[in-house]
């Protein structure tokens, strides 16, 4: 059974109501609920309600527990043993529930964190919002595009504050390598090709079998998006930001190439997505070989930029890059061939890098959180803001089973 | 330095893993390699999660971003964090100042942060006395915010964060219910969780100060651990004086006459602190330092000047097994010949 035909016979919130165990969510969480009174100031601790502790919303807590200013006030997760490391993290007993509305349902949160995992995103995010609370959001912001949608009309209608998981945008090395692409540095960008490799199976420990697609969620289809998604949607979304725009169309493939062991998500995935003026962006990810580990490039007419988690180099053209009109067949190093073309002047076209010297290098998670918070007492949108969460994900959501139909998908567009 | 006698049922499997500028080993019992492997994981793991938090050599880690912001305004940091550099900063103030954290900027003037040192200039080290200095770290348990008094200071976990990612680590051995596992970070911390089967605890070598030097005692150890400082990591010679990478606060210099400071107590933090402090502080301030369920054994050299030749001094502040006097002295006069 695919996804697709999965959820045909399963309704959204049958889903949510599976994963969460709870009874269906998404209807209730369109109906109006009370704003709360509490009007935040510049020297009130912003007290925060967390939904989903896992893993990568740990890392959160961690970057929340080093934001001036917040406490985490309520955590909730339908996976019990999350509290007590939720507990020991924050060095005391937060209070926690399992059903995410008696969450929404406290008078004393200011705002809504959501790491859950996405087939949930938009269910939890759109009540939040309805509850009248700031949202931050791990990325995707929805799983399905009516998800997507959906999360940006919620946003609009309500006008709240909503922040999406894409802490690249608040890396101060990605920001600047940006701004000098955006200055024309490496001339025009025409293409960005980002590399996402592991050594790693990607499986968590299970404690009992009855617990493999709750917390294993990233293997199966019904609740992962797979490596486009938890990944590759980083990267499309600097790819856009780069570009300016969405990309329109995407074309991918993946497999399971290693790890034949009952997932339904590949362990690979190659995919092009197509821009504008026939500009593109290439995505890979591997999880058997951490070579190329996570880095991306972004390549202009005039050199190139790229980017890790943990710094950025720009490289330029130089002079010694020569094209010459070539007759005769050219033999070097044994390697015999009829074009223009030399080692010697292959190996300098990338310049010798100029390093990027932030003078800041914060965790982008945790200068994310502190941009939140900022936008919070100051009622502002963040960067990256909805919208943006919509054109990362929109592409993942299609691209999914574009991938794994074989076909090229058509991309929708955000409207205004 | 780690021996055990097995039952036929399982076997000893050792998994190591660099981390920290050292190698970390893990001793467990399993029923098989794969077995064993999979209890490492998680553990180290953890070593390295200690790692990302704590390095000093890591520009993303949190105390890198303390280092960098602290002085210029409060940073809010994580409970685990806080009580991290509280428990820094207690070590500080009952040792008198001869642990302290502080000294990152005088480890880099005397060019052991990353390299195996150098004398420094003057400049240099007035500038690192104005950055030096426990005292000069504020932290507010209500607002959990770190706060440096004076610009340039660096923290540096060298004294501690070993011991402090073998105590974490090893929690994590005790949450999955693991009866007996011997942890090591280099061999410079060391802690003992239960025992192998049929054994009262895990044998434990402690091995000379000097690299040909052998075992100088061996001691069992049960649920508690073993820390040494001495100066065999980093050190250079300069004019026939020796200098090691342990620096005295107050003096500015590397500890002088010390050979060997090594600690049995019951947290790897503590071990790990208290056999620095030991090494550094003055020998009238020693055996304040204890508490009635830590030993010590220190050893050093009869004058404060670092010959290498002399017979060694023990000082058994409390020990619990032989000494070899003998054989480290006989080593002393068998270098001293061949220095002939």
């Amino acid at each position: 059974m695919n996804r697709r035909s999965l959820l045909q016979g399963l309704s959204f919130s049958m889903l949510a109501a599976k994963l969460s165990g709870t009874s269906s969510l998404y209807g209730q969480s369109e109906e109006p609920q009370p704003k709360p009174a509490r009007t935040i100031s510049a020297n009130d601790r912003i007290q925060v309600g967390f939904i989903g502790p896992g893993s990568r919303g740990q890392e959160l807590i961690r970057q929340l527990l080093r934001t001036p200013g917040v406490d985490i006030a309520a955590q909730c997760d339908v996976y019990e043993p999350r509290f007590a490391e939720v507990n020991e993290m924050v060095g005391k007993k937060v209070p926690a529930c399992k059903d995410y509305r008696e969450l929404l349902d406290r008078k004393d949160l200011d705002v809504i964190f959501i790491a859950t995992s996405p087939a949930v995103h938009a269910s939890y995010s759109i009540a939040a919002m309805r509850s009248g609370r700031p949202v931050y959001c791990e990325k995707t912001i929805g799983f399905t595009p009516e998800d997507c949608k959906k999360v940006v009309d919620a946003a609009r209608q309500t006008g709240q504050i909503y922040q999406v998981g894409h802490q690249m945008r608040y890396a101060s090395w990605i920001v600047e390598g940006v701004n000098r692409v955006h200055s024309g540095e490496i001339g025009v960008p025409t293409h960005v090709y980002g590399y996402w490799h592991r050594s790693d199976n990607w499986r968590r420990e299970v404690p009992n079998p009855s617990l493999e697609h709750l917390i294993n969620w990233r293997l199966y289809r019904e609740t992962s998006g797979g490596l486009l998604e938890e990944l590759g949607s980083h990267h499309i979304d600097i790819a856009n930001w780069v570009f300016g725009e969405q990309p329109q169309t995407l074309l991918g493939t993946s497999s399971i190439a290693v790890y034949h062991d009952g997932r339904t998500v590949g362990d690979n995935v190659q995919a092009v997505l197509g821009y504008s003026k026939g500009r593109r962006m290439f995505f890979s990810s591997l999880t058997d070989n951490g070579l190329m580990a996570d880095q991306l490039w972004v390549y202009g007419t005039e050199g190139s930029l790229q980017i890790t988690l943990a710094d950025a180099t720009l490289y330029k053209r130089t002079s010694k890059t020569i094209t010459e009109a070539s007759h005769s067949n050219v033999v070097q190093k044994g390697v015999q061939t009829g074009a223009s073309y030399t080692t010697d002047s292959s190996i300098p076209y990338r310049g010798p890098g100029q390093r990027l010297n932030m003078k800041r290098n914060e965790d982008p998670t945790l200068t994310a959180c502190i941009a939140f918070m900022d936008c919070v007492r100051n009622k502002k949108q963040p960067f990256a803001n909805v919208d943006v969460g919509f054109k990362s994900a929109i592409a993942c959501s299609i691209g999914r089973d574009a991938m794994y139909e074989g076909r090229e998908a058509k991309i929708p567009q955000l409207t205004a | 330095m780690v021996n055990a006698t097995l039952n036929t049922a399982t076997q000893l499997y050792c998994t190591t893993h660099p981390a920290m500028g050292t190698e970390y080993s893990l001793y467990l019992c399993a029923a098989s390699r794969e077995e064993a492997a999979a209890t490492a994981q998680p553990v180290f793991d953890e070593v390295d999660r200690v790692d990302a938090l704590l390095s000093n050599y890591r520009p993303d880690s949190e105390l890198s971003r303390i280092n960098r912001q602290a002085f210029d305004h409060e940073v809010t940091t994580d409970p685990e964090t806080f009580r991290f550099l509280a428990t820094c900063l207690t070590w500080s103030e009952r040792s008198l100042g001869a642990f302290d954290i502080s000294v990152g900027k005088l480890m880099k003037v005397w060019k052991f942060f990353g390299d195996s040192g150098a004398l420094p200039s003057q400049q240099e080290l007035a500038a690192a006395r104005a950055a030096v200095g426990w005292e000069k770290i504020r932290l507010n348990p209500e607002q959990r915010t770190v706060r440096f008094l004076a610009p340039g200071i660096e923290l540096d976990p060298g004294g501690i964060g070993k011991g402090y990612a073998v105590d974490r680590a090893i929690k994590i051995l005790r949450a999955k219910n693991v009866p007996a596992a011997l942890l090591s970070a280099g061999s410079s911390t060391i802690y003992a969780l239960g025992a192998p089967p049929a054994e009262a605890g895990w044998k434990v070598r402690v091995p000379s100060p000097y690299p040909e030097g052998g075992t100088i005692s061996t001691v069992i150890l049960r649920d508690t651990s073993l820390s040494t400082a001495n100066l065999s990591e980093k050190n250079f010679t300069h004019e026939g004086q020796f200098y090691g990478a342990i620096m005295n606060p107050r003096t500015l210099q590397p500890v002088r006459g010390m050979l060997q400071v090594t600690v049995i107590s019951k947290s790897a933090t503590d071990s790990d602190a208290l056999s620095n402090a030991l090494f550094v502080s003055a020998a009238e301030d020693r055996a304040a330092l204890l508490s009635e369920q830590d030993y010590a054994l220190v050893i050093r050299q009869p004058s404060p000047e670092f010959v290498h030749q002399d017979a060694p001094v023990y000082e058994g502040v409390r020990w619990p097994s032989e000494v070899a006097h003998h054989r480290l002295a006989e080593l002393s006069f068998a270098k001293e010949k061949e220095n002939i």
